[in-house]
């Protein structure tokens, strides 16, 4: 009897491969603009959530939420921490802590904060909370620091009103007050040392933690006294880390977990048929991109002319359908999906053809280029370096593709400086405004990348310029950027990167975004209801 | 005299393995590119944070000096403290073990009250389709990689639960039914691994037992099939497959790593080849170290108990 078990199987793997052939499946459709799913708000609130997520909040500098820098971690903490504004799924700026904001001048932020916002710990936030929470970032070493911009001053007006003045015009401001290390802390208990952040998450929001063992599991509870009337939905939140892609999927399959973080972008076709079973498939604003070293030996990336060339050759299209399943969009560095991001189809190296890249390299005297591309051994990694390194061919360059584990990964593109691979390939996140990621590309602040990245002057007037720009000339000012960019080229952006959010149609109503900009799958979770626990 | 003489060796052979080990593990571990303070801290990391963290876990010291401390404090039963959790390795694998205890008790039961009386029944019908049969059986149980087995268990058991589940581990003291439903899948995978090795050495063994003199005259003198196989046939066959129990049950408690991966269960093995990934050092330190010890002890115990089954055994091999 054991054999017909074993049909479905390979019946499987037959349609399985089939399938690879076949075109390639399109991104969900919208329920409603911006979102993938909504939670129905009829059904009755209650109940546990099981969710399943690779990787616990890894940090070494445990969970204050200020040095957090990765969206696992992001995810996590937000259960807790709660910021001055949110992003809609739109990218508009919403309230949250803060009830609305004015802008006397494009340098003063006045902030108006809301009422009956307590931490867990019962106490009430305060004007003071807020100012404490800037200054505490301000000092510190997050990286975030980089990208709340130039804050001059933080000053309390009244106890409900804060007020932030910077030195210069800031764009971005108010969206990099939207993600976790930005959260409004209790300054109080961190002052009188009662509260270790490392150690403890006490927050304002929807939940508290009941109990965590790292890397093995976390359990959340609804919090009384949350500010927001009838929120959050359910009672408990408990979440599996599973680093392995199949025990998540497993546990999709049989309904142990109501919502799983999945990698594979085939997993939505292993999920068709499965009764029960759904997967988004959430745009994000992060983005692959491609690093080639101007430090590296023999001076192979030194010409600008090289790397403009191999600009040219990528062909970001194939990357997106082929090695992203269909779920990725060709970007600049300005996040393709954020608003007023360029278009990479009228950038110079996409206006370019690959005789004109041949011609570049001839011109550098780099006809036989030959380099070694340096990856982690992940998914999809390895499918977007094979792409590379057709494209790359066609200009007659040979790329041979070194993986490693992301650990050794590290240690080979940001151990060393001046640093010594050829080129490297990972991914950055987009965030939430279209020139927040830029500021990257100036390793005079972004210092992580000076080993193999040598300072514009020109590029970075670019960047400045973006992020001090608002209004209608805008969308101008940031084509101006992601052109330099190209043309600078010695970080290369690529295509953006999905997220696949697997979860259970028939037990739980979520709430997700169409596209995320923090990389937050677990926005929605106040939202959520369970419909059948 | 003998006897104390063999003890004393087997011991100082044994430390000096273990420091060899100690020495091999630490290298190996400070010599893999990239650092903690590369992996955990991120890309986004400044010189001087990582400085600090390197600081605050003594990694800015030279290696001697860090290998000296690291080994006067180990044999205290200090083994310094995870850097990713912050918590003690020693608090951090005693909450893992009896995952992996258990494992390693199913495992090995199954192999001692199923495979060791295959083997035998194999060995003893020999000669008819019986032992075709089970030396295939045997050969397919030792060569499938566990990692296809487990994904096609993993793969059907999520769609035909059948009352057990995929993942999901529960403590035993909490709730002993959800305990057994989540360890009886992974059990059974590892089980047909273990049970094929240990019949296919019992096998072989009682077959090199059946053909030596004594058997034969023990068949001379009229004794019943039963009693030479309980007789003579187990007593003479026990070391091997005792070697083999050994083997297994180090392989396993060292942690099965891939199908503490595949079934998500938070045990030894799992969690060591995650600190590698991380590079938190005193974790995999640690966890090699308890390996090697496990596998050690056992190598020496069972010789102990070889040379008490077998006096040609044991004593006289430690002498060589």
């Amino acid at each position: 009897m054991r054999i017909p078990r074993v049909l479905p199987l390979a019946a499987a793997a037959v349609v399985l491969a089939a399938c690879s052939a076949a075109p390639r499946a399109t991104p969900n459709a919208q329920v409603a603009p911006g979102y993938l799913a909504l939670a129905d708000p009829a059904v009755t609130a209650g109940g546990t959530l099981d969710v399943q997520m690779t990787v616990d909040n890894g940090a070494a500098t445990g969970l204050d939420p200020q040095l957090a820098e990765v969206a696992t971690s992001w995810q996590i903490m937000s259960l807790v921490y709660e910021t001055l504004v949110t992003v809609g799924p739109d990218f508009s700026i919403q309230p949250q802590l803060a009830t609305s904001w004015d802008t006397p001048d494009p340098t003063t932020y006045v902030f108006h904060l809301r009422d009956g916002v307590t931490f867990s710990n019962g106490r009430a936030m305060t004007a003071d909370d807020v100012v404490g929470s800037f200054e505490r970032l301000l000092g510190s070493q997050s990286i975030w620091r980089a990208q709340i911009g130039p804050v001059r001053q933080v000053s309390k007006v009244d106890d409900r009103t804060v007020e932030v003045k910077l030195s210069a015009p800031y764009e971005p401001f108010l969206a990099s007050l939207a993600n976790v290390p930005a959260a409004i802390l209790p300054m109080q208990e961190i002052r009188n040392g009662s509260l270790d952040l490392a150690t403890t998450m006490l927050g304002t929001g929807p939940f508290v933690v009941e109990s965590h063992r790292q890397d093995v599991s976390w359990r959340f509870t609804r919090r009384e006294g949350y500010w927001a009337a009838g929120k959050p939905s359910v009672d408990t939140v408990n979440i599996t880390i599973a680093a392995q892609e199949q025990a998540r999927m497993a546990a999709l399959q049989n309904g142990s977990a109501d919502l799983v973080t999945l990698g594979n972008v085939d997993s939505p076709r292993l999920v068709q048929g499965l009764p029960g079973a759904a997967v988004a498939t959430q745009a994000t604003t992060d983005f692959y991109y491609l690093m080639l070293n101007g430090n590296a030996p023999g001076g192979k990336f030194a010409d600008p002319r090289v790397r403009q060339a191999i600009t040219i050759a990528m062909d970001r299209d194939t990357i997106a359908t082929t090695a992203l399943g269909g779920f990725g969009k060709p970007t600049g560095v300005t996040p393709a999906g954020l608003p007023g991001a360029c278009d990479p189809a009228r950038l110079p190296s996409a206006t370019s053809n690959l005789d004109q890249a041949k011609q570049l390299l001839q011109d550098a005297g780099a006809e036989n280029l030959a380099f070694q591309l340096t990856i982690f051994n992940t998914e999809p990694a390895p499918a977007i370096a094979q792409v590379i390194q057709q494209n790359l061919a066609r200009i007659g360059i040979t790329v041979t593709i070194e993986q490693l584990d992301e650990g050794s990964w590290s240690g080979k593109v940001y151990g060393a400086a001046p640093a010594t691979f050829d080129a490297a390939m990972s991914w950055f996140a987009g965030y939430a405004d279209a020139g927040m990621a830029a500021k990257w590309w100036n390793p005079e602040q972004a210092g992580f990348n000076a080993g193999f990245m040598k300072p514009d002057p020109a590029l970075n007037a670019k960047i400045d310029q973006a992020i001090a720009t608002s209004g209608p000339q805008r969308r101008s000012a940031l084509q101006d950027l992601c052109a330099a960019v190209d043309t600078d080229a010695q970080m290369i952006p690529l295509v953006t990167r999905p997220a696949l959010v697997g979860y259970r149609k028939d037990a739980l109503s979520p709430t997700v975004y169409a596209t995320e900009g923090y990389g937050n799958v677990l926005r929605g979770i106040s939202d959520f209801r369970l419909l059948t626990k | 005299m003998r006897l104390l003489s063999w003890w004393s060796r087997r011991v100082f052979s044994a430390a000096v393995t273990l420091f060899l080990i100690a020495v091999l593990i630490f290298a190996a571990s400070r010599l893999m590119p990239g650092s903690f303070a590369d992996v955990v801290l991120g890309p986004f990391a400044t010189p001087a944070e990582k400085a600090e963290v390197a600081a605050k876990y003594g990694l800015d010291s030279s290696l001697p000096v860090q290998f000296w401390l690291w080994l006067t404090t180990a044999l205290t039963g200090d083994f310094g403290i995870s850097m990713i959790s912050g918590e003690p390795v020693t608090t951090e694998f005693g909450l893992r073990l009896p995952v992996t205890a258990e494992l390693t008790l199913l495992g090995v039961g199954a192999a001692v009250l199923i495979g060791i009386p295959l083997g035998v029944w194999t060995a003893v019908r020999s000669g008819g389709g019986g032992g075709a049969a089970g030396r295939l059986a045997g050969g397919f149980g030792v060569s499938v990689p566990e990692f296809v087995l487990g994904s096609i268990v993993v793969f059907l058991f999520s769609r035909y639960a059948l009352g057990l589940t995929v993942g999901g581990y529960v403590p035993f003291g909490r709730d002993p039914g959800g305990n057994l439903r989540a360890m009886v899948l992974p059990a059974a995978v590892l089980s047909v691994f273990v049970i094929a090795a240990t019949a296919r050495t019992t096998r072989d063994a009682v077959l090199n037992v059946l053909v030596e003199p004594h058997i034969t005259a023990a068949v001379a003198r009229g004794e019943s099939p039963g009693s030479i196989v309980v007789r003579h046939v187990l007593r003479n066959a026990s070391i091997p497959v005792l070697t083999v129990l050994t083997t297994v049950t180090a392989y396993l408690l060292g942690g099965a790593v891939i199908i503490e991966y595949l079934f998500n269960l938070p045990g030894v093995g799992s969690y060591v080849v995650q600190a590698v990934g991380r590079r938190d050092y005193a974790v995999v330190q640690a966890g090699v170290l308890l390996a090697a010890f496990v596998f050690i002890v056992l190598n020496v115990l069972t010789d102990a108990v070889a040379g008490v089954l077998d006096p040609r055994f044991g004593t006289a091999k430690g002498k060589r």
